[in-house]
């Protein structure tokens, strides 16, 4: 009996002193109805439904490379992102989120997660003063070239011919070459994975940055790596890889 | 009446003389306040009853309110609602406090009449009040059930369409009775329409009448003497024996008796006003458009229990299930006066009483808890937005990390959950690695099996060279991952070429 009595001055007391403060938390929000999905055009929330399993919760630390790295964003232009956005990149794991590639998001949504990524994740000046590469290969590429570039950039961190080493794992492997497309091994070599310790394109060998043939160069070699039949587990040319 | 003369105006006291020649309703009022009660009933067990009564008059009062605004047209119901959310001063409160009443209420019937149950109240000659009883909780589940229909948003028009879809399967019948209950073939404003006058006049009308035979017959047969182990209840004598009870131990219920009733209703009230206060109605939730398919409606939780059973349930047990279950129960509690109306009324003595409340009360609360993290139903946008957890992606290999968003891609997440986020419908995989050898995985992946899909087709090769490579990854950090020896022999310690290098642990 007490305890019911005390329960109901406690209840009486609370509802008096919460009801001075202004608006009562019960309340319905003017903006608190859930919208229809395509109708959201919030962009923290779009890009922590659709994005954020890949690519990290913050836009970094996911499996994916990270959007929100202030060095990529200031390599890419709003319309390349746009372009992959909407209509994914064939043959890898970044789907299609437009509606006319078979994705659940409008048009007006694709054009909210673009532009929030770059309000939310440019920082400006960031490559002042250091000539960066195109995000998009614009010369003719010369994989032998790029060999003799993967011995004096990359070699040190992922082994002499890419199987993996101390600092660095297999770049060449056939199933990872396999599942990557030309443009993303160029985004990883321009940017690093700066958190995973990978390196960007200036910081391979200390003071000496790659110049944009290299780095087209290299990307052509690693490409010249792939495989007829890529990841057949039984398959003895797998174990007899170099 | 002398009392009242001398403290109110003669003046009064002539007014209400005039009314009582002419309506002569004072004597049996008083009568039925006075009306002797045994003492030990007068306690907090026996509060339930007014107050599912005094919540019922609030849900009346309340829902008169809400008729004012609220549209019951298809296209105008959601937005009165909203009307009634933003524009209409305290609109909100007023809907808060008529969705958490019906909540409350529900409640409080249950437990009332798990009370009457153990105090073995509905034996003779209470056994009609019992039936009544019964009428009542289906009639206040009907409400709940309708009232969620009114709110039309998109959890009613699912509700309603799992409804309909039980009621299709009666056999020959069946699509009269859908027909019945929707005012046509699909979900349209005649449904809403249908919903409106059930919850508004038929309903309602039926309960005003019954609840009204039920007082009836609580004050003629007289309130439940405390049960006493031992004392048992005998068709021939108990009609006696509880007039020689309350003659010799018995107390005026007003003002003996009520001031709990009174008591705990005004708390039960007031806990209606403070969740309203603090929680807010209910909903409406997204508008009830049948073209958005990415939706999980649940029911209002009295339902949630059926929601998780239906779910479970193996699709061919559904239907007999569905037509058979609820005709049982409500003939056992129709019957049960019948088959113990006399008898031990005790529940100290009737432990299978006891046992079986207990087992249902069990069961109905595992079935309410499962229903709310649904973990038969996959996680629609787990793989795009739940993030592959720090660990699993720190000291991986370039193939491990593809193999960790192909797993996302194909969607493994939603069904599977890492570091507790992604669907139940799986076991988590957080150490699977530890359980299952390469081999098993791959066979896992391609053959799928125990409700998995198989992938075999889905996948190319390299997809599952990297899918089961992150796979192998998983692994709490100080427990080694399984090993198929055979393996180890056949092809010597660096067998593992396939995980794309080693692991590099470091952090
Ligand atoms: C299922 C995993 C997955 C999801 C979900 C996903 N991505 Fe990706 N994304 C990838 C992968 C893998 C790549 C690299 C593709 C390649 O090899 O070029 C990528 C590449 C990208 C790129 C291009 C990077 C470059 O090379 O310039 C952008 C931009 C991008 N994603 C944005 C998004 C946005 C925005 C979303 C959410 C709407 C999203 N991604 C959702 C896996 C995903
Ligand atoms: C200082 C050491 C270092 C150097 C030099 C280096 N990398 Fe890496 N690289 C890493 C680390 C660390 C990672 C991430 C962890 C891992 O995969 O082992 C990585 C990852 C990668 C990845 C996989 C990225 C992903 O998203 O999974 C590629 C591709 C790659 N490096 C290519 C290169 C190329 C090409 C070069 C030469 C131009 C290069 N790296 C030079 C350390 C290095
Ligand atoms: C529709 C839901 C669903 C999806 C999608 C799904 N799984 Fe499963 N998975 C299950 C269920 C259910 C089991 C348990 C099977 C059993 O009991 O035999 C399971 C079992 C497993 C197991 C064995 C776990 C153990 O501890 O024995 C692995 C490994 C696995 N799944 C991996 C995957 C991968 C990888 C994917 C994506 C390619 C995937 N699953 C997609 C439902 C799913």
């Amino acid at each position: 009996m007490n305890r019911f009595r005390s329960l109901g001055t406690a209840a009486v007391l609370s509802l008096l002193l919460s009801a001075c403060s202004s608006t009562p938390p019960g309340q319905p929000q003017k903006d608190a109805e859930p919208v229809a999905p395509s109708q959201v055009m919030k962009f923290t929330t779009l890009y922590a439904q659709n994005c954020s399993g890949c690519h990290g919760a913050q836009g970094r630390g996911g499996a994916a490379i990270a959007l929100a790295d202030p060095v990529y964003l200031a390599i890419v232009d709003q319309a390349s992102v746009r372009k992959v956005i909407a209509n994914g990149v064939h043959g890898t794991t970044m789907p299609g989120f437009a509606e006319s590639a078979g994705g659940m998001l409008t048009d007006k949504q694709v054009d909210a997660i673009t532009s929030g990524i770059f309000s939310n994740w440019v920082r400006k000046g960031i490559l002042d003063g250091s000539n960066p590469p195109s995000y998009a290969a614009k010369t003719a590429a010369n994989a032998a070239n790029g060999k003799l570039a993967y011995r004096t950039y990359c070699a040190s961190c992922h082994g002499p011919e890419g199987e993996g080493g101390r600092k660095g794992s297999a770049i060449t492997n056939d199933s990872f070459l396999a599942l990557v497309s030309d443009q993303g091994l160029r985004t990883i070599v321009i940017t690093g994975r700066p958190e995973l310790g990978a390196p960007d394109w200036r910081g391979n060998v200390p003071g000496k940055p790659m110049t944009d043939q290299e780095i087209t160069d290299v990307v052509a070699w690693l490409a010249s790596r792939r495989v007829q039949n890529p990841g057949q587990p039984y398959s003895a040319s797998n174990y007899a890889q170099p | 009446m002398r009392i009242m003369n001398a403290k109110i105006g003669p003046a009064v006291a002539k007014i209400g003389e005039w009314f009582d020649r002419r309506l002569q309703l004072a004597a049996p009022i008083r009568e039925a306040a006075e009306h002797p009660v045994p003492r030990k009933t007068a306690s907090w067990f026996y509060v339930f009853g007014s107050a599912a009564l005094t919540v019922f008059l609030l849900q009346v009062v309340t829902g008169i309110l809400l008729a004012l605004i609220y549209v019951p047209s298809a296209g105008q119901a959601w937005s009165s609602l909203q009307a009634l959310n933003h524009d209409v001063a305290l609109g909100w409160f007023i809907r808060a406090m008529h969705g958490w009443g019906s909540n409350f209420m529900v409640a409080i019937v249950l437990i009332h009449m798990v009370q009457v149950f153990l105090f073995g109240a509905y034996k003779f000659p209470r056994e009609l009040t019992w039936i009544i009883g019964v009428f009542l909780l289906l009639m206040t589940l009907g409400m709940a059930f309708s009232g969620q229909v009114l709110r039309f948003d998109q959890d009613a028009y699912w509700g309603l369409g799992i409804g309909a879809s039980i009621s299709s399967r009666v056999p020959i019948i069946g699509p009269a009775a859908v027909k019945l209950l929707l005012g046509g073939p699909i979900i349209a404003g005649a449904t809403l329409s249908r919903f409106f006058a059930l919850h508004v006049f038929v309903i309602p009308g039926m309960l005003i009448a019954f609840v009204g035979l039920h007082l009836l017959m609580v004050l003629k047969l007289g309130i439940n003497e405390w049960p006493m182990p031992g004392r048992i209840v005998k068709r021939a004598t108990y009609e006696r024996e509880y007039h020689e009870l309350t003659k010799q131990d018995g107390a005026p219920f007003v003002p003996y008796a009520i001031w709990k009733d009174m008591f705990f209703t005004a708390f039960i009230i007031l806990a209606i006003a403070a969740c309203a206060f603090y929680f807010g109605p209910f909903g409406p939730t997204g508008q009830p458009d049948p073209t958005i398919i990415q939706t999980a409606p649940k029911p209002d939780y009295f339902f949630l229990w059926l929601y998780a059973l239906l779910s479970l349930l193996p699709p061919s047990m559904e239907t007999p299930f569905l037509l058979i279950a609820p005709v049982l129960v409500i003939l056992a509690l129709i019957l049960l006066p019948f088959l113990s109306g006399e008898g031990e009324k005790s529940w100290k003595r009737r432990p299978i009483a006891v046992l079986t409340v207990l087992l249902i009360a069990i069961t109905l609360g595992t079935f309410t808890r499962l229903a709310q993290f649904a973990p038969w139903s996959p996680h629609m946008n787990a793989w795009s937005g739940d993030p592959v957890p720090d660990r699993f992606v720190h000291g991986t290999t370039a193939l491990q990390r593809q193999g960790a968003l192909v797993f996302q891609f194909k969607q493994c997440r939603n069904c599977h959950s890492l570091g507790n986020t992604g669907g139940q419908r799986g076991p988590a995989l957080d150490s699977v690695a530890v359980r299952l050898t390469h081999d098993q995985l791959i066979r896992q992946v391609i053959q799928g099996g125990g409700n998995m899909p198989a992938y075999g087709n889905n996948l190319s090769p390299a997809e599952t060279t990297a899918l089961v490579a992150f796979l192998e990854t998983l692994h709490p950090a100080g427990q080694s991952p399984a090993r198929d020896a055979a393996r180890d022999i056949a092809l010597g310690d660096s067998s593992q070429k396939t995980s794309g290098g080693p692991r590099r642990d470091k952090r």
